[in-house]
């Protein structure tokens, strides 16, 4: 009597194991298909949610949001919003994307290109060649053409002397606000590449400057540091002043202009992770 | 096709451009868009000279995002090649160390290319790709890769690519495919994340790829359907071109059945060691039955373990309970 219900017991505690096992190992294989898209859905969520709250370039705004942005006790931040004061007056934001630097200075530049037709003269025809510098280079023509044929289709826009709205419109058009960050991240890389000897000095991690451009450059939302801009600037021939803004101690805001004693026409503001434009 | 589609959208700008780059054959590869898709394509590739790929040619499927070139193509293979699970979607997006890569500026053609480059290299038990020996793919290469015929675009092996010529087989092309295979990483649809595999590689990828929910759902649901009769063929997939492919008696375990073997493997794994996401490599050999009985000899050995320890358990019960009545 006791045996068989030891043995029913037994029978029972395998059935108990042998059920827990495989419910492990289903839900086991559904997590591991779950998580991934997890992930990716909830990357989503955020990107359409900064997608939703920023638009890719906003409307120019007076430099007092920008004192709003911090607490009225954040000193070393209220101090240096103080100091820029002395020079700008305004903001012009840009989505945070990891595409801001590119998104900002093609804007910039364009705008400030409004009310100048000679410079606009002058650029056209450096952007017109540029293709061609980088087909040279090994860039297939036929897949950077598209990028390049919208890139010089705003330029086009702007010898008509458009109003302002409708710059900022093509460039709150995603399809070809993102094609010409990806033209300015192949003349970035272009320019990288050419003057390779140079720039190898500057990288880190033992990559080349070709590795480099493949993995830090061309591929979209990868930020920008000093070498991108260097590089667009001098690619493009374009003065660029960028001010410093960050957490660090003395009250004043550093600026950095690209190529260094240039005269720069369009002014960025920098602070960790993000850039924005700045008028005077 | 040209009146189907808004000529307007960057995306099909740009694959129209490709179909017409891509539109003859070269030696070495071949794509172009379904009749009656343009987000589809089918191409067929050379196995590179000097691997156990040579002589074969690959049929498989491309499918192009909305936002492309922004966001990259996915690649699905449908012929039996033993480096890729034939029917699963590899997305092509992540390199080992710096993920993301993916480069507007490149096309299906360096798509193409990075394929080819990437079938020699080791797949490393990722889910998705295959370890099969070296033979077994020779075999699939040589004798059975030419005799695949697409039902969808109904081109055969033998005629896909143009006849090799001799002075091709250090070609540039080459080069550049392995180049390029260094670069990019192939990852299956919705594989786990990883930690450091056994052998020591290097691969730390974290896997975020791009997800199709219509594909992994469906694969969700037929990995708990097939998870008990993995002895079964696998001939349940309606309407994919892949089934005449995959039910192919000279492969000893077909895809499906090897995935479901892995992550058989893989829940016992995690049994031991935690719940933490692992993926043990799983030693692939030509004979079905061998894992499948050391795998369930694994098991019977737990329950047994398990059964004693309780029967032990309950024993000291009873005792302790009888000493109790006596003590009264």
């Amino acid at each position: 009597m006791r045996s068989h219900r030891r043995r029913k017991q037994i029978a029972t505690a395998k059935m108990a194991e042998e059920q827990k096992e495989s419910s492990q190992g289903e839900m086991e294989g559904v997590n591991c298909l779950a998580y991934d898209e997890a992930i990716i859905a909830q990357q989503d969520r955020i990107q359409q949610e900064i997608a939703n709250s920023n638009p890719l370039v906003s409307d120019r705004q007076d430099l007092s949001v920008l004192q709003r942005e911090y607490a009225e006790d954040d000193t070393v931040y209220q101090l240096k919003i103080k100091d820029l004061y002395k020079k700008y007056s305004y903001i012009r934001k840009t989505r945070p994307d990891g595409n801001c630097f590119y998104r900002a200075f093609g804007f910039a530049h364009l705008e400030s290109l409004l009310d100048d037709s000679k410079e606009l003269q002058k650029f056209k025809a450096v952007a017109a060649k540029s293709k061609l510098d980088l087909v040279n280079e090994g860039f297939t023509e036929f897949t950077i053409e598209d990028f390049h044929n919208t890139f010089m289709d705003l330029i086009e826009l702007c010898e008509k002397q458009p109003s302002l709205q409708e710059l900022l419109n093509s460039f709150n058009d995603q399809n070809v606000s993102d094609y010409v960050v990806v033209y300015l991240r192949l003349l970035t890389s272009g320019y990288l590449q050419r003057e390779h000897v140079f720039f190898q000095h500057f990288i880190e991690g033992g990559r080349s400057v070709k590795e480099f451009c493949q993995q830090e450059v061309e591929p979209m939302s990868k930020e920008s540091d000093h070498i991108h801009i260097i590089a667009l600037a001098q690619a493009l021939n374009v003065s660029i002043l960028v001010e410093y803004m960050d957490r660090g101690e003395g009250g004043t805001v550093n600026h950095h202009v690209f190529p260094e004693g240039g005269d720069p026409r369009i002014f960025l503001l920098y602070r960790p992770g993000h850039y924005d434009i700045l008028y005077k | 096709m040209e009146n189907k589609y808004n000529l307007r959208s960057p995306a099909v700008k740009r694959l129209m451009k490709e179909a017409a780059e891509l539109r003859d054959p070269t030696e070495h590869y071949h794509a172009q868009p379904l009749e009656d898709n343009l987000f589809e394509w089918h191409f067929s590739v050379r196995g590179p000279p000097d691997s156990d790929f040579d002589g074969g040619v690959y049929h498989g499927r491309i499918i192009l995002p909305p936002e492309y070139p922004m966001k990259p193509p996915s690649i699905i293979l449908l012929t039996p090649n033993g480096r890729f699970e034939v029917g699963k979607k590899i997305c092509l997006s992540i390199s080992g160390h710096h993920p993301e890569t993916w480069q507007p500026s490149w096309s299906i053609r360096t798509a193409l290319i990075a394929i080819i480059g990437f079938m020699p290299t080791k797949g490393e038990g990722a889910i998705g790709s295959l370890d099969y020996t070296p033979e077994e793919r020779r075999t699939l290469a040589k004798k059975r890769s030419l005799e695949f015929c697409c039902e969808t675009c109904g081109c055969t092996m033998h005629s896909a690519l143009l006849a090799l010529s001799h002075n091709s087989n250090t070609s540039p092309q080459d080069h550049k495919a392995k180049e390029l295979a260094q670069q990019i990483n192939f990852k299956a649809e919705s594989s786990s994340s990883r930690q450091p595999v056994e052998n020591g590689s290097e691969d730390r990828t974290s896997t975020l790829t791009q997800a199709d929910n219509s594909t992994s759902a469906g694969q969700k649901s037929s990995f708990v359907s097939q998870a008990g009769e993995a002895q079964m063929p696998p001939a349940t997939v309606v309407e994919e071109p892949q089934i005449h492919t995959a039910t192919s008696s000279t492969c000893p375990l077909s895809p499906r059945q090897r995935h479901t073997q892995q992550h058989t493997q893989h829940a016992q794994h995690d049994q031991r060691d935690g719940p933490e996401p692992t993926v043990s490599i799983v030693a692939l050999t030509p004979t079905p039955q061998q894992p499948q009985d050391r795998s369930h000899a694994g098991s019977a050995v737990l329950i047994v373990v398990l059964t004693l320890a309780l029967a032990t358990l309950i024993f000291r019960r009873i005792y302790l309970a009888h000493e109790f009545d006596y003590d009264l």
